[in-house]
């Protein structure tokens, strides 16, 4: 009987991810072969994409800023983890935390609050201008590094700090006990140890810029990327062309998968990072060179978050158009209320129902993967990686083109932006949930089985008890992220269905720049007070749990 | 309670864990299976859990039979190798778990698991967690929460083997009292020779899914049937010849270059003998009695490798160009005491010379 209800969970998860993912993104495949009027099969986008610049270079835009961002990560993420690891730098575990807030919090907050300070009008732009100094133009490529490389430094950071913590102390004394100096050691022994964690942290870095959205969309301009470009193409207001949408967006596809199957079959299969049995050295700092390596660390962490600091202040801010004044006011919070409340609700509405069905479908999943070992589960397995390689707006592009007619209509309800959030943050559940499962002894089951309590009971009083706090933490990040999501709700959302990050990001557009730094705001305290409660109650799935 | 195998066979796929095994546990009595890894010992207790379904074959406990019933209806205590103390709980809740399952009252668990807890020398830790006690203390609450529920049959699977050398031996005769004095039937899996022999009431040596030879610790070691069984418990060495001759039950060999005696009692002459002798069966030159030397055939060896353990000696001998034994020797005075490179002469009773 157990193995039966195993089955047909299996099969549900199947069946949800077959209907709410695969089968929107084929439409999007075979839509990208078909002429917009009568579909019937054509090259024409495709030679389109080659021909027009625009097209093509939206591709290399995407491909070059990814890579510039992944490596700007490891120039700035590698110093800092091995530092952090090796070294006796001030607040470690402080460091961490305000580490992993860039990563938690919307990115093209981060791009707004620069362009208020960078960009053209901008505020230090200004300051600078009045002593006769030019900056030269965020907008464009650096504008999109100097975001990407400062939100998204963590995925190497982190991966560095750990990779560095787990080199078992005696691989590096066997180095120098064979006559290797330390230096010479560390080029050759522990660094191309952990080099293969390194890379992993670059990929996500190299992937989640080019799947972001809201930053290029607000900084980039005149050198757009594929996502943006495929957005602007699905809505232009001049005249759509979902075709050619349809076919940058398997371009996307065919990046991100490249990306991620570099990452699971090659670089995984190089992990050599073991549990250490003995802890490396941590390096004793002459105290002045332990105050200017935690002051680097420091500043650099505060610069990270000055945009939020930026756009917190700034919301506090009389503003006339696009133009604050110190002066504290309750204004643009007065403002946004009183024209609806809506957005807030919204959003946290939407953030709680998918984070609930996400559990609920992601934690059994967890177990599938993790218990059932079957020729299914391996399957399951890949399907649910599947999400990680859909940018968001594709997905929304995919699912309101797929539920737009037949017989379930679901574009423009706000059952779509639920199955969009269940569908990409469901694996993330998953994937927490087995990580769990998998240091859980299976003879822990066991030894309850055969004390007397039922298989039923046992999963309830014992590897649900156990999962419980790494369940919860997984989900409170992933209801975080929810909040703070904009590239497929952008695409998905109907104007009852507007969301903060919405709301936010036509402020930006509209330059009604009050109205946006009061929506961040809100994000802001909605994004970290739930963190900070979840590093605080369950601060051992830290890091470890953000990453995949 | 006596359980009953009964042509038990588990496969996994196309490998046969467990083939065709029949046993029986008297009531109250300490059974081990003992066998290399893989050989199915564990698949086989696993059945008797009921956390795995034997294609073939019956389970019985007390002639009910048992194998349908699911696991935690089944009335068993278990201990795991790796303990499988819950972590989320204290020892106290641990140790109470099968109780609050089996619906006793708060007064009524508070003394069973006082009791429990004394018997495995942890009265007074009930309120530490799992996380506070060493490796020894966790399989004490394994052990205390299994035998709290006062289960008839108690499966203990690799009770011993995460714990270091001293602590294993310690543990093992604390078991062995635990199980004395609860007279309770004991299944036990173990791959440790040693352990089992100084454990059981019955052994069944196991390798490859059957039982190679089922009985009492000293019928395993002294009469083992076959050349696993000889090699697995102990050391022993192994000889390969063709009988020569033979008289009044005493054969003699030719092994290589030189003749060995022993009690044959099946091959006829000409044909291929295999035997094995202790190391402990050879008696060392200043030990041979005259009576012995006129009876006995005695063998000259040179010492390739000595090992001095203080109260036994570990002699390799070369007794002609590529046969060499193994041979130990206690209690060796310092002047009996032979370097590498010298002679000793060797000495068996052929009484000991295991056929296989």
């Amino acid at each position: 009987m157990k193995s039966r209800f195993w089955s047909l969970t299996t099969i549900l998860i199947f069946l949800i991810f077959f209907f709410f993912m695969i089968l929107p993104v084929l439409n999007l495949f075979t839509g990208s072969f078909q002429t917009q009027e009568k579909g019937a099969f054509t090259l024409q986008n495709y030679l389109s994409f080659f021909h027009y610049p625009s097209y093509w270079r939206s591709l290399w835009n995407s491909i070059l800023i990814g890579l510039i961002s992944a490596a700007g990560a490891m120039i700035v993420g590698v110093p800092m983890g091995y530092m952090v690891s090796r070294w006796n730098v001030m607040g470690k575990s402080l460091i961490v935390t305000l580490s992993t807030l860039p990563l938690m919090l919307p990115t093209f907050i981060a791009a707004f609050a620069w362009v208020i300070l960078l960009g053209r009008g901008g505020i230090i732009t200004k300051f600078l201008q009045t002593w006769g100094i030019h900056i030269g133009s965020i907008y464009g490529y650096p504008g999109m590094i100097l975001v990407f490389v400062s939100q998204l430094y963590s995925y190497v950071f982190l991966m560095t700090l750990s990779g560095f913590s787990a080199v078992d102390e005696s691989i590096e004394e066997a180095g120098c006990s064979l006559g290797s100096s330390q230096l010479r050691t560390f080029w050759t022994v522990s660094l191309p140890l952990v080099l293969p964690t390194i890379l992993s942290g670059a990929i996500l870095t190299f992937m989640s810029a080019i799947e972001n959205f809201g930053v290029p969309m607000i900084i980039a301009q005149q050198t757009p990327n594929l996502v943006v470009k495929a957005y602007i193409e699905f809505t232009s207001e001049v005249g759509t062309h979902p075709g050619m949408a349809y076919t940058l967006s398997i371009f996307l596809i065919l990046i991100t998968m490249a990306s991620l199957v570099a990452q699971r079959y090659y670089l995984s299969k190089r992990n050599f990072i073991q549990a250490a049995r003995g802890k490396p050295k941590v390096k004793q700092l002459t105290p002045g060179k332990r105050l200017l390596a935690s002051g680097i660390i420091y500043a650099f962490l505060i610069f990270t978050l000055i945009p939020f600091f930026v756009a917190l202040v700034l919301s506090f801010m009389e503003m006339r158009g696009p133009v604050f004044y110190p002066r504290f006011s309750l204004q643009s919070y007065v403002y946004a209320f009183s024209r609806s409340a809506r957005p807030i609700f919204n959003s946290y509405f939407l953030a709680t129902i998918s984070t609930l069905v996400a559990v609920l479908i992601g934690v059994p999943t967890g177990y599938i993967l993790t218990r059932r070992k079957s020729a299914y589960s391996n399957a399951l397995d890949i399907v649910i990686m599947l999400p990680f390689v859909i940018a968001g707006t594709i997905l929304g592009i995919a699912l309101i083109t797929f539920f737009n007619q037949g017989w379930i209509v679901l574009t423009g309800t706000w059952v779509i932006l639920v199955l969009s959030y269940v569908i990409r943050k469901m694996p993330f559940i998953a994937r927490s949930s087995a990580s769990i499962l998998y240091q859980l002894d299976p003879s822990l089951d066991e030894a309850s089985i055969s004390l007397g309590v039922s298989p039923m009971k046992t999963f309830y009083k014992v590897t649900f008890r156990l999962m419980m706090g790494g369940v919860v933490s997984g989900a409170i990040l992933s209801w975080v992220t929810i909040i703070s999501e904009l590239s497929s709700t952008l695409v998905l959302r109907s104007p009852s269905w507007s969301t903060m990050t919405v709301e936010m990001y036509q402020g930006v557009v509209s330059d009604d720049l009050g109205k946006a730094a009061a929506f961040s705001s809100i994000m802001i305290i909605s994004t970290v007070i739930p963190l900070l409660l979840a590093t605080k109650y369950f601060s051992k799935d830290k890091g470890g749990g953000i990453l995949l | 309670m006596s359980i009953q195998i009964d042509h038990v066979t588990k496969k996994f796929g196309n490998l046969e864990a467990v083939k065709d095994v029949t046993l029986e546990v008297k009531t109250g009595e300490f059974f081990t299976l003992l066998g290399p890894s893989g050989c199915g010992k564990t698949t086989l207790l696993r059945s008797i859990a009921g956390f795995n379904q034997p294609e073939k074959g019956e389970i019985y406990f007390n002639k009910k039979r048992v194998d349908k019933i699911a696991t935690h209806k089944r009335g068993i205590g278990m201990v795991f190798q790796n303990y499988a103390v819950f972590p989320h709980l204290n020892v106290f809740n641990n140790v109470a778990y099968g109780l609050k399952a089996r619906n006793f009252s708060a007064d009524e668990i508070q003394p069973k698991v006082s009791r429990a807890l004394q018997m495995v020398r942890l009265a007074g830790m009930e309120d530490r967690f799992p996380n506070q006690l060493s490796g020894g203390q966790l399989q004490r609450v394994a052990i205390a929460r299994a035998l709290v529920i006062e289960p008839q049959v108690l499966l203990m699977d690799e009770p011993l083997s995460n714990l270091d050398a001293k602590l294993r031996v310690e543990m093992r005769s604390e078991i062995r009292e635990l199980q004395q004095s609860m007279k309770i039937t004991t299944l036990y899996v173990t791959h440790d020779q040693e352990e089992a022999l100084s454990i059981s009431d019955r052994i069944a040596v196991m390798n490859h899914g059957v039982v190679e030879q089922m009985g009492e610790p000293w019928e395993i070691y002294n009469t083992p049937v076959n050349r696993f069984v000889a090699g697995f418990i102990g050391t022993t060495n192994f000889f390969e010849g063709t009988l020569i001759s033979e008289q009044g039950g005493q054969g003699i060999v030719q092994v290589s270059e030189i003749k060995m005696k022993v009690s044959a009692h099946s091959p006829c002459v000409g044909e291929k003998v295999s035997f094995a002798i202790r190391p402990e069966a050879f008696k060392v030159a200043q030990e041979i009695t005259e009576a012995e030397r006129s009876c006995f055939l005695s063998l000259p060896g040179r010492v390739n490798k000595v090992e001095y353990l203080g109260f036994m000696t570990k002699y390799d001998l070369e007794l002609c160009r590529g046969l060499s034994v193994k041979v130990v020797s206690y209690d060796v005075l310092p002047q009996h005491l032979r370097k590498t490179g010298e002679t000793i002469e060797l000495c068996y009773d052929p009484q000991r010379v295991l056929i296989c």
